[in-house]
């Protein structure tokens, strides 16, 4: 009898006591590669360089950026590969003294100028860009994030160049059309498509799909518009638009997802919407833009090629 | 004695089964005379057996692995245990009923309660409650060993059977064990029609073993591995690659010497399966996919049985936690694959206790109440098949709990040639994973996408039932009726804004509750037995099934019918079998399935049992189908035809 109710019991016990909680790690004293942190009020504290020096182990470093300012900061910029491709790409600044290594926090970016060469026809064009650069977030204070969305890969016909302007506690220096290499996105990934409402050209660029998983996302983009002359970098349009998002799994008989929301301007200048994926793999996200009196401007129609292409 | 009583404990809570039309048993290994079993004797598929019951249909969508159903009901609505272990299938598409995951060897008896009457150990059996009852040795006085083979093979598919067990038994220890191997090729339905992707291939060995700890006390314990491989289904898209299970269990066994208690049972047990899919000999497939499944469950029961005064009682407390996942990638040509959750890894834990008294009234008089209270808590561990789901539920819950209960009450009595019956019952059931969190669960019957629902309601009914049994000397004449009456039937719905996954899919249907439904069913059976020997039996079932706005339900069976002529002499049987049902007027068109023709065949067999000295040798040879019909069930799933003319011989020895 007794075994039996022991039986029962460690079943229960067993079946009630699904998990057990993690052990707690001793907290050690903070000590990050390279970096001597002193009392200095420009440079991050100890727990916010190390905010910053995690941050930054998950980028990587394009080393053809770097670059001194006065003689005594240096800046460095990373991508999430330390390669650029196609469409939308983010770029993080971050300035650090020379003698400590220790992160600066008063870092803004002042310039951000890709420039494109189509050899072909001898001419120059720039990008959709932002505005102005943002912290990333407010756990890592010293990093600022700019994004520029290249139009095209580097190839025979064109190559790049990128130059930017930063200010660092008050000094200022950058680089000049340093070549850069942008490459293709892989097949099933187009992030940038553009269209035109009257004489205007405007792009759409969809922000960092690849972050997305099954389920309810976030989708965000932004609409930039062709500047003249077009070696300016596009800045972000002032038109206030709406678009209409049916994202379709071609290799699935175009099978849809209920519920998206479309993309709305948001405060910061970025469109913001929802997208549901059901299921990993290639989906088609067709757009229909809207003016800000509700009228379709572009995209909508059964053959538009007006669509993000998206991978995950 | 004690090993007679530990023997015959099993065998005296069939004896109550089977006095009572509500409950039915088919008996795979046979003692003696008595008892129902398939022609085909110990070598039939369990399906085969099952087939022998009331009350029990099967849908076939190959073949192997049927699904019964019980008062066309099928899995959602009944319960089926192994000794009272709960174990789950595996497959979102129900390819694998678990009376696929036990082979005949296996067994000694399948018991059914029809309705809400069910074992201690069922939960969630509104139709009704099969368990298999595990065959064991037992102990015996003197020691005792035996060994028996049986091999069988049939023209039709050319399926070979084979299969040996031995047994040693003595006062203080025993084992059984054995092995079992089947192969088919594809059959060919009536007119020589080859029927592809019908082949399967099965093999299954088992152990039982029990020791006796004290004059009083035992322990038992049984490990069954059953693996299945190449298994066709021409119903569905796909086959099955492998479907593999391991089913373990470790009781203890009380017995009491006073005169209230009679017996404590408490077991442990734990199973597991695994189900893999295949659509890599398909031609024509579209996109391939892997739809790989797990389930695995372990749990307990305490069944203490005793009997005080008029009452023979039981009381059962058991518990169990099953998990559930299944996914689904598809490779497109060149692109990337896709994947989705298709369950995602569900956790259902579920505490029941179940009481259950048979009063004796009178010298002719019965009641018989049973009654179960079941909580169930249940888990999305799956973090992205919770997501995805959210994205049709939003704001949906990653935990859900249900209390389901079932109350029964069987009255019967005897009045001279006569014999009452009438039962009245309420009971509930939880939604099952497929019904609740299922994702894009494509169904051949009616070619839809379905997905679960996590806000579904319980399902209840209410079950009446009546039986009339009239005896007259060699005259036998039965009427058994049931009805249920459903509060928030679960059935698929269409959902029109949904765009359906699967390639050639007709569109989405969600799992819903329809406010009320009703499925009744009728019967009347006869039996004469003319002279000695000689014994004929009819039977005719109707059955009906409506939704809540009288549209008829799908997969319920048509006026379906059944005549055998048997005859025994000596040591040889001899029978011949009629069956059938009529057009399939009501069916559930709505719900995408379509009609069925009628169809009659005939059946033969015979048996001839020899005994040379200790050796018993049964042989038995028949012809399934007779005149080679072309036809289909109405619960073959998608109508694929049924076997034509099969022929079978096979051989059991004991020694």
């Amino acid at each position: 009898m007794k075994i039996a109710k022991g039986f029962l019991l460690i079943f229960v016990a067993a079946a009630l006591t699904a998990c057990n909680s993690n052990d707690d790690g001793v907290q050690a004293g903070i000590e990050i590669p390279g970096i001597t942190i002193t009392d200095d009020a420009d440079c991050c504290s100890a727990e916010e360089a190390l905010n910053t020096y995690n941050f930054l182990q998950t980028v990587q470093l394009v080393p053809e950026l770097t670059t001194v300012v006065d003689g005594k900061y240096n800046v460095y910029v990373y991508t999430k590969t330390g390669t650029f491709h196609t469409g939308y790409n983010e770029l993080y600044f971050v300035s650090t003294k020379k003698e400590t290594g220790n992160y600066i926090k008063d870092l803004t970016v002042t310039s951000n100028t890709p420039l494109m060469y189509m050899s072909k026809m001898n001419k120059y064009h720039s990008t959709p860009v932002s505005d102005k650069s943002r912290i990333v977030n407010y756990d890592y204070l010293a990093v600022k994030r700019v994004w520029v969305s290249f139009l095209m890969n580097s190839s025979e016909n064109g190559s790049w160049t990128y130059s930017y302007e930063v200010d660092v506690l008050g000094k200022s220096g950058g680089v000049e059309k340093k070549d850069i290499v942008v490459n293709a996105l892989p097949d099933g990934q187009v992030w940038l498509k553009s269209f035109k409402v009257g004489d205007d050209n405007f792009f759409l660029s969809l922000v960092n799909p690849t972050d997305w998983k099954t389920g309810t996302n976030d989708i965000r983009a932004y609409i930039s518009k062709k500047s003249d002359p077009i070696t300016t970098p596009y800045a972000l349009a002032s038109e206030t638009f709406t678009v209409d998002i049916d994202p379709r799994m071609p290799d699935m008989g175009n099978h849809t997802s209920p519920n998206n929301t479309p993309l709305v301007k948001q405060e910061d200048g970025s469109y913001l919407g929802t997208i549901n994926l059901t299921m990993t793999g290639l989906w088609r996200i067709h757009l229909k833009v809207k003016d800000a009196e509700g009228n379709v401007v572009a995209g909508g129609e059964d053959e538009s090629t007006l669509y993000w292409d998206v991978t995950i | 004695m004690l090993e007679t009583v530990l023997l015959s404990f099993i065998f005296l809570s069939d004896t109550i089964a089977t006095s009572s039309q509500n409950l039915d048993e088919v008996v795979v290994v046979s003692h003696g005379q008595g008892g129902k079993r398939s022609a085909k004797g110990q070598v039939a598929t369990i399906d085969e057996h099952l087939q022998e019951l009331n009350h029990v249909e099967l849908v076939r969508r190959g073949s192997y692995a049927w699904e019964p159903t019980v008062n066309n009901m099928q899995t959602e609505r009944l319960s089926t245990t192994i000794d009272g272990m709960k174990i789950f299938y595996a497959c979102t598409d129900k390819m694998d009923p678990v009376t696929s995951y036990v082979e005949s060897s296996n067994l000694q008896s399948i018991t059914l309660n029809s309705g809400l009457n069910g074992n201690p150990q069922a939960t969630g059996n509104i139709g009704g409650a099969l368990d298999l009852r595990l065959r064991k040795a037992g102990f015996s006085n003197s020691s005792l060993n035996g060994f028996g083979a049986n091999i069988g093979y049939e023209s039709n598919g050319s399926v070979q059977v084979y299969g040996a067990d031995a047994y040693h038994s003595s006062q203080r220890f025993y084992a059984n064990g054995g092995a079992f191997y089947r192969h088919a090729d594809n059959y060919k339905a009536g007119g020589s029609n080859e029927v592809d992707f019908s082949q399967f291939q099965k093999v299954n060995a088992f152990v039982n073993g029990g020791y006796r700890v004290a004059d009083n006390d035992a322990i038992e314990t049984t490990f069954i591995f059953d693996r299945a491989t190449d298994v066709g289904y021409p119903a569905l898209n796909m086959d099955v690659a492998k479907a593999e299970a391991f089913i373990t269990s470790l009781s203890y066994k009380h017995l009491f010497q006073n005169r209230q208690l009679e017996s404590w049972e408490t077991k442990v047990y734990y199973n597991h399966i695994t189900h893999v899919m295949d659509d890599t000999k398909r031609p024509d497939v579209a996109i391939h996919m892997d739809m790989p499944g797990k389930s695995w469950t372990t749990g307990a029961y305490s069944l203490l049985s005793g009997s005080i005064g008029r009452h023979g009682a039981q009381l059962n407390i058991d518990g169990y936690y099953n998990r559930l996942f299944a996914d689904m990638t598809m490779y497109p040509g060149g692109a990337a694959p896709m994947y989705m959750v298709t369950w995602p890894d569900v956790g259902t834990l579920n505490m029941g206790a179940a009481l259950a008294d048979n009063i004796r009234l009178g010298s002719e008089s019965f009641l018989r109440l049973t009654g179960k209270l079941s909580w169930q808590h249940q888990r999305l561990n799956s973090e992205e098949g919770y997501k995805a789901l959210s994205v049709f539920f939003p704001g949906m819950k990653q935990e859900y709990h249900q209390i389901t209960g079932r109350i029964a009450a069987n009255y019967q009595f005897s009045v001279l040639n006569s014999q009452f019956s009438f039962g009245a019952g309420w009971g509930s059931r939880a939604p099952t994973v497929t019904e609740a969190y299922g994702y894009y669960l494509n169904n051949t019957f009616d070619q839809y996408d379905y997905i679960g629902n996590p806000r579904l309601k319980n399902e209840s009914a209410i079950e009446l039932s009546g039986n009339y049994l009239l005896s007259i000397h060699n005259f036998q004449f039965g009427i058994d009726a049931n009805a249920f009456i459903f509060s928030n039937y679960i059935i698929g719905q269409f959902e029109n804004r949904l765009s359906a996954m699967t390639v050639g899919a007709e569109g989405v249907k969600v799992y819903g509750n329809i406010d009320h439904a009703t499925i009744a069913n009728a019967s009347l059976s006869a039996e004469w037995k003319p002279v000695k020997g000689l014994r004929w039996s009819a039977k005719g079932t109707y059955s009906i099934g409506r939704d809540d706005e009288g549209d008829p339900l799908p997969l319920i069976a048509p006026l379906t019918y059944q005549s055998r002529l048997a005859y025994t002499t000596g040591n040889l049987g001899l029978q011949a079998e009629v069956k059938g049902h009529t057009r399939q007027t009501k069916y559930g068109k709505k719900y995408g399935e379509t009609e069925t023709a009628a169809w009659t065949i005939l059946n033969l067999s015979a048996n001839y049992q020899l005994s040379i000295s200790s050796y018993q040798v049964t042989f038995r040879a028949g012809v399934e189908n007779l005149f080679d019909k072309y036809y289909a069930t109405y619960a073959d799933w998608c109508n694929i035809p049924q076997k034509g003319r099969n022929i079978y011989v096979n051989f059991s020895f004991v020694l």
